[in-house]
Parts: structure tokens; sequence; C-alpha cells
């Protein structure tokens, strides 16, 4: 078989600027993904004590944090981000008539990020719906004496979550957020469907022009390869680093 | 209980074997009948196409789930002329060259513009179709004359088409003005919802677009000067000359006989 890498190098800066948004959407999204898991995860698990209070927090927090997590991990990723950029976006941010933004400001947004944002919400989202029930199952995975022992030396149940619980979870946490984390690394190939130039975009375009279709995906196999093993390298220090002395 | 259990495997276990045994009698039987059977079927060669049946008006999906369009007729009409079935195959465009190659496809049928590009990979018929790149712009974008005007613009094509290649030669192989998309009416929709300045991509399928969706108001622009004509041909596996002969020869029939012409009429007006 007679490989063709001239191709790759002619397009050497596009898989540059692929590789680079593949990392910054991974890595924002990780980090959103996070955030929402986080409050997400205790919404999942909020609860009251007394008659009113327990039906709202059941109806007006708990269902509404289920909703969420079973939509985005019920419909595929690929659906969800021509979802949002084909039908959310352009509702929401328009030229004329956005629901939030329109006129010209609303076509530069769109223009120059409009893919972008598209991408990191459809990936954000899906992403902190799988990292909700991680912090779910973390904060589950604590032993009831621990809320109990906390909330009876006097801790409210938010000094209790933040000093007590989710530090422990936490660390529990860490090989399924890494699972998660390469996961979306993969995954955000799958936004080069919205015109993003990413890794798989590079070589999508590649396989456009030439017609061939080794070099290209094989190029980027490699890369993705790499980035998910120096991310799997990496998690594995903080798992280290973070583990209670040996026992 | 431990004796129930393994006797309960040994059972198992007996009966896997014993339907796997029947499978396999059975099968052959009726694989030697197939093939007894096969030259007398195989009279007139069917051949499969593949088609992208995304691309309105050339080939695009029915409500009733059936691959219809101008391309469609064409080789179908060709195919009788030929003397040869045809059977098509929605392909996503993206790789559908290379189903040629590996023998998944027999013919490509796919508003194919003839390029030397592409006659290195595989092999093409006499040509069928005229057509030439148009650019489509977005509401109230007036400043686009020409396709150079669309130098500093976004612009829209389809991943690996002729439009993507005339732009990437204006803008640079690797410009990030460049969005490219999976289908014609994705690069469209983009447009549509003003994601870019512009689309460029063949003027059959753009005219169609703008046609069909007109509360966006989007326009064309027509440039006989930068674009030069293209011409679509049916592809088949390179070196494949006794089905690229069938079709050269179904070609010209319709062409003599005014089937072409007349399909030529239904899709697109009086020329």
């Amino acid at each position: 078989m007679d490989f063709r890498w001239g191709m790759i190098a002619d397009y050497a800066p596009l898989f540059v600027e692929g590789v680079q948004m593949t990392i910054i959407i991974t890595l924002v999204a990780v980090v959103f993904g996070t955030l929402i898991g986080l409050f997400m995860g205790m919404a999942r698990l909020a609860d009251a004590p007394h008659g009113l209070s327990r039906y709202l927090v059941r109806y007006l927090v708990r269902m509404p944090a289920g909703a969420y997590v079973t939509f985005f991990r019920g419909t595929p990723l690929f659906v969800q981000i021509l979802l949002v950029h084909f039908a959310l976006m352009p509702l929401l941010i328009h030229p004329v008539d956005g629901l939030v933004v329109n006129g010209d400001i609303a076509r530069d947004i769109r223009q120059n990020y409009g893919a972008f944002i598209s991408g990191l919400l459809a990936l954000t989202l899906n992403a902190g719906a799988y990292i909700t029930e991680i912090f779910r199952a973390g904060i589950q995975s604590i032993d009831k004496g621990q809320m109990e022992a906390a909330r009876s030396l006097g801790l409210s149940y938010g000094q209790t979550m933040k000093f007590v619980i989710v530090p422990q979870a936490f660390r529990r946490m860490l090989p399924p957020l890494g699972n998660e984390a390469i996961m979306l690394l993969k995954d955000s190939s799958l936004v080069s469907a919205i015109g993003l130039a990413e890794l798989a975009f590079a070589a999508r375009t590649v396989a456009g022009v030439y017609s061939r279709y080794w070099e290209p995906y094989l190029t980027i196999s490699f890369i993705y390869l790499a980035l998910t093993m120096l991310m799997a390298w990496g998690i594995s220090r903080l798992e280290k680093k973070l583990q209670i002395g040996a026992r | 209980m431990k004796n129930t259990r393994r006797t309960l495997l040994a059972g198992m276990l007996l009966s896997v074997f014993a339907v796997a045994g029947c499978g396999k009698k059975a099968e052959e039987p009726a694989a030697s009948a197939a093939s007894d059977a096969a030259p007398a079927v195989a009279q007139v060669a069917e051949y499969v196409v593949g088609t992208d049946a995304s691309y309105a008006p050339f080939e695009f999906q029915n409500d009733q789930s059936q691959i219809v369009g101008f391309d469609i007729e064409v080789l179908s009409a060709v195919a009788d002329k030929g003397g040869f079935k045809v059977k098509f195959v929605n392909t996503p465009w993206e790789g559908m060259f290379a189903t040629l190659g590996q023998g998944d496809r027999d013919i490509l049928s796919s508003a194919i513009t003839i390029t030397d590009e592409r006659k290195q990979s595989m092999d093409f018929s006499e040509p069928y179709f005229e057509a030439r790149q148009l650019i489509a712009v977005g509401k109230g974008v007036t400043d686009v004359k020409t396709f150079q005007d669309l130098k500093n613009k976004k612009v829209a094509v389809q991943t690996g088409t002729t439009g993507d290649e005339v732009v990437q030669k204006l803008l640079g192989k690797t410009s990030s003005s460049i969005k490219r998309f999976e289908s014609m009416p994705l690069a469209l929709k983009e447009l549509e919802t003003g994601g870019v300045d512009a689309a460029v991509g063949d003027n059959g399928v753009v005219i169609n677009y703008v046609k069909n969706n007109p509360q966006h108001g989007m326009t064309t622009v027509e440039d006989l000067q930068s674009f030069a004509p293209e011409y679509y041909g049916f592809a088949v596996k390179k070196g494949n000359q006794e089905l690229l002969a069938k079709v050269n020869a179904g070609i010209k029939a319709i062409k003599a006989d005014g089937t072409y012409d007349q399909i030529f009429n239904k899709y697109f007006g009086t020329k």
C-alpha cells in the first residue's frame, strides 16, 4: 500500500488548530460539566423533612434534575449537537428574529463562534448529565453515619456537604470522572458535523479532497490515542496524590 | 444438587450441538440449490448503484422513502437501454468513492463532477449533465457580486465537493473561514440561520433549496467568469471497461431517442 503522507503535511495547520480546538472544548466541557454535575448531583439527592417544603423540593429540585439527566443521557450526543446548533441556537441568536440576541451582533457571534458555542454547549450539557450521576453515586457511597455525625456536631447541611461528604466522595469519583473525560475527548469528534474545525474536521477535509482514507484517519487516530493516554496518566497521578496514606 | 446441575449442563450442551448439527444439514442442500439456480437468474446483470440521496433534485428520498430524482431517472433509463438492471442504495457522500474500490457499489450516480483528480481513482462515463458552481448569499448581503467578493467572508460548503475545492483555492487550503458540512442542505441551513455569509455549491441543488425556502430571503449570485462549466458523470471502478461501455451505450441511446430531454424538462424546465 502506498501512503501519501504529503497530503497531511499540506494541511498541517488544519491539524494543529484541530488539536488545539479538541483540547479546548474537552477541557471546558469537563470543567463546566463537573460544576453542573456537582449541583445537579446534590439536587437529585435533595430532600426536606416537612410537608410543604418536601413537596417543593421534590417537584422543583429533584424532578427537574432527574429530567435533565434522563434527556441528555437517553438521547444520542450526535442528535443533541445537531439539535443545539440548527434548532436551539438559531432560536436564541439570529440576525433577524433571535430571542436573546439579534441584529448585526448576532450575525457576528454566529459567524465567528456559532459552531464553537453550540458544540461546547451540547458537549457540556451531555457531560454534565453523566457527571451528575457520578456525583450522586459518589455522595451515596459515603456512609450515612458521616452525615449523622457531622450534623450532630452542629454543622449545617451545606457545611456537612462541603467539608465532610463531597471531599470524601470526590476521591471515589475520580476514576469514573477520568473515564468521562476520556469519553468526552473522543466524542468531541462528533462536533465536526456542524463545521467546527477540530481534529476530526481536519481529517474529513483531507479525506474529502483526496478521496483517501488511510492517511487522514490513521493520523488523527494516533493523535486521539496520544491525548487520551496523556489524560489517563494525569488522572492516575491525581488519584495517587489524593490517596489516603496506606491503611 | 451438584449432580443435577451437571446433568442440566450436559443436556444443554447436547441440545446446542444438536441444533448446530441440524442447522448445518439443513443449510447444505439449500446452498447447493441456490448455486444451481444462480445462472438462470443472473441473465440480466444487476448492478448496485451508490447515491447520496440528500441532494435534491438530483437524488433524494420522497415521502415513501423511495430514492428518486434526476440522476435516478437518467440512470434507470440508461440501464433500460444498456440491457442491465440497477439497484439504488443510499450512500453517504463522505467515503462514497471508497465503496467502488471495495466492491460495495458498482456504479456511483450522485451528481459527481468529472475531475482529473477523481479520474485517477475511478473511471467516468460520458458526461450527462452540465453544471456550474453557484453562490448563495443570505438575506441583506448585497456586497457579493462575484466569486472574488467572498475573499473575506465566511463560506459554507459540502465536504469534498467541487464547491469545497474552488473555495479552498480562493480562501486558502486551511482557511478557518470555510465551514464544511456533510450535506449541501446542512451547509445551506447554516447560511439560512446566519452562520455564514455565503454558500457555494452546484447550481441545481442551490437553486432548488433557495426556491423551496423563500421565507429566508436568500438569493443566488452567478459568476460565469470564475466558475468553469462542470460535467456530471457516472463513476465505475477503475478498469471496469465492460460496465462503462454498457453505461455509455445507454447514455447515447437515451440522448438520441429524446428520453433524456424528457427527463431534463421534467426537473429543470426547457433548456
